[in-house]
């Protein structure tokens, strides 16, 4: 059975430092698999070539058994792989609500015309969306802020944000850019619980990315390591962390 | 002082003001909405101006047919615009509009058989020949002032203007309202984010152009109406800033702030006109031309100090990050 995404031999290099140096990783369908390695392992390169803001120059991405490697940002997420951001992406002068209907697929208000012509439609899927938003801003305890402007939510308030907006996107791989970075502790337990109900409650399969091992070791299925580009080790969470090759890459980073 | 109280000396005000409306939503939508940074608006409005012109001297149409085929033509000139340069950063996308504005102004001033060159719509048709683009919309207008029983023809044109441009304002505020709107508005805050959420960045940018300009070549409209005549001199740059300024006195990303803008910034400008009094007095008129555009400034200076949201903007979205 093939993987829900699949990463093959993906090279991208940026003026002669090659970032990404034929990696190849699958994430299968259902699983919580946690991409790690030092900093520059190339780790956020794979990651923005995966959801279409970076090109690859060589190699394939499969998403549901299609190349997606081609496609641009918007496309890949339409198709049902969303990501997130390492620092939150709040549109600061909207509103919290707003940030969260803004994401919805299938709103045929989108297209000018159609708020003129069948603006029924519209009308019916502004109410559904609306629903929508409001429970998940309830999901991540945003719900009292929805008429906020996004502005001025703090930073992990920002992350939980980033959150429900993904969720909106109905998604069926989400991809998390270090969604633990320059969060307190105590946010850090409610948004990994969240990466946890993603899949337990949605059906939602999760990418992470994170730089810290030990955090991500308790929620993961699956661990993939990179270093210098490429990927080193794969598997459960305690055989990657007893691998020789994962302890040296990190060691010899921070040596 | 008597020009000041003479009502069609305002009604002249009040068209110029109406005018600049319609020029200025377009770039607030462009900008207020999109956040694209335009600096070459006025070509939108030269394209719509000499399309008609040319349409109706050089190819015989009928005025009402020439119209809207000018509003498409800037619509379409602002889409090459975008498809030849929103690619570029921000600020290189500015940049190149100034160029692209003095472009057209250039190619209106040097293209004689096309455009009637430097000399203006006068020549459009060739030294000899009468070149009148303006009849049908003089009979309209003459039929409009006998249906109301109004005045002057100055008073009909004025409301014909602020018809024109009200309802057009009230087009652009209910646009903003809708999940286009909503879109746009994500684009002029974080384009990345709206990409990761699905949306087509390139394509709603390329809206926000054919709408803004759209609404540019609707101003060009008016202002050929108005004047009977224009020639290139009329498109330069400074009119541009001019929508510009309107548009930061009014209030950025607020439909409804940019008549305000333009009737303050009207008012302003063609008030200053008449500063017969101490110090004004102390120069001559062509040295109190320049000093009018001092004043605007010193308000708009005076406006980003003290109220940097523009009359009708909300403080709020400018002091939050």
């Amino acid at each position: 059975m093939s993987a829900l995404l699949e990463v093959h031999d993906v090279v991208r290099s940026f003026g002669g430092v090659r970032a990404v140096d034929g990696a190849s990783l699958d994430v299968e369908a259902g699983s919580i698999t946690s991409l790690i390695g030092p900093n520059g392992a190339g780790k956020s390169t794979l990651f923005n070539i995966v959801s279409g803001f970076l090109r690859a120059e060589a190699g394939t991405v499969t998403f549901e058994g299609r190349r997606i490697d081609r496609l641009p940002p918007h496309r890949i997420a339409q198709a049902g792989l969303v990501r997130t951001f390492q620092t939150a992406r709040a549109l600061a002068r909207m509103t919290v609500l707003d940030n969260v209907v803004l994401a919805a697929p299938r709103q045929p208000g989108e297209r000018l015309l159609r708020n003129v012509v069948g603006a029924g439609a519209t009308r019916r899927r502004e109410r559904e969306v609306r629903l929508r938003a409001q429970e998940l801003l309830a999901l991540v305890r945003l719900d009292g802020h929805a008429d906020e402007l996004a502005a001025t939510l703090s930073g992990g308030q920002r992350k939980l944000l980033d959150f429900a907006r993904a969720l909106m996107t109905e998604p069926r791989l989400v991809l998390l850019d270090e969604p633990m970075a320059g969060v307190s502790p105590v946010l850090r337990g409610e948004l990994l619980e969240h990466v946890v109900s993603l899949r337990e409650h949605h059906g939602v399969t999760v990418l992470l990315v994170e730089h810290d091992l030990e955090v991500v070791m308790g929620v993961s299925d699956r661990v993939v390591v990179m270093s210098d580009g490429a990927v080193i080790a794969a598997g459960p969470p305690d055989g990657v962390r007893s691998d020789a090759r994962v302890v040296d890459a990190y060691l010899g980073v921070e040596a | 002082m008597s020009v000041l109280t003479s009502g069609e000396f305002w009604a002249f005000v009040g068209v110029v003001a109406g005018v600049y409306t319609i020029l200025t939503l377009g770039l607030q939508i462009e900008f207020g909405y999109a956040g694209l940074l335009n600096f070459g608006h006025v070509a939108f409005m030269a394209v719509g101006s000499y399309t008609m012109a040319i349409l109706v001297v050089k190819s015989g149409w009928s005025m009402w047919l020439a119209a809207p085929v000018a509003v498409l033509a800037s619509s379409v000139a602002g889409v090459l615009l975008g498809l030849a340069t929103l690619r570029l950063r921000a600020d290189y996308f500015a940049i190149v509009t100034i160029a692209l504005s003095e472009i057209v102004r250039y190619v209106a001033t040097n293209e004689d058989r096309l455009t009637g060159g430097s000399q203006g719509t006068i020549n459009l048709a060739g030294a000899e020949e009468a070149s009148d683009y303006n009849g049908q919309w003089q009979r309209f207008q003459d039929w409009f002032q006998e249906a109301l029983h109004l005045g002057s023809k100055d008073v009909a044109m004025l409301l014909l203007v602020w018809a024109a441009a009200l309802v057009l304002t009230a087009l652009v505020a209910l646009s903003a309202r809708t999940p286009w709107g909503r879109v746009l508005r994500a684009i002029r805050e974080d384009e990345d984010a709206a990409r990761s959420l699905g949306k087509n960045v390139f394509a709603y940018k390329l809206q926000a152009l054919a709408f803004g300009s759209a609404l540019a070549g609707i101003a060009g409209l008016f202002y050929a109406w108005q004047f009977a005549f224009f020639s290139p001199a009329d498109f330069a740059p400074l009119l541009t800033f001019f929508a510009w300024m309107i548009l930061i006195l009014g209030g950025v990303g607020r439909a409804w702030a940019v008549p305000v803008g333009a009737l303050v910034f009207g008012v302003i400008f063609a008030g200053t006109r008449f500063f017969e009094f101490a110090p004004f007095t102390w120069f001559d008129s062509a040295e109190r031309a320049y000093l009018r555009l001092m004043v605007i400034g010193l308000v708009l200076i005076g406006l980003i100090l003290f109220r940097p949201q523009g009359l009708l903007g909300r403080r709020e979205e400018l002091v939050l990050e």
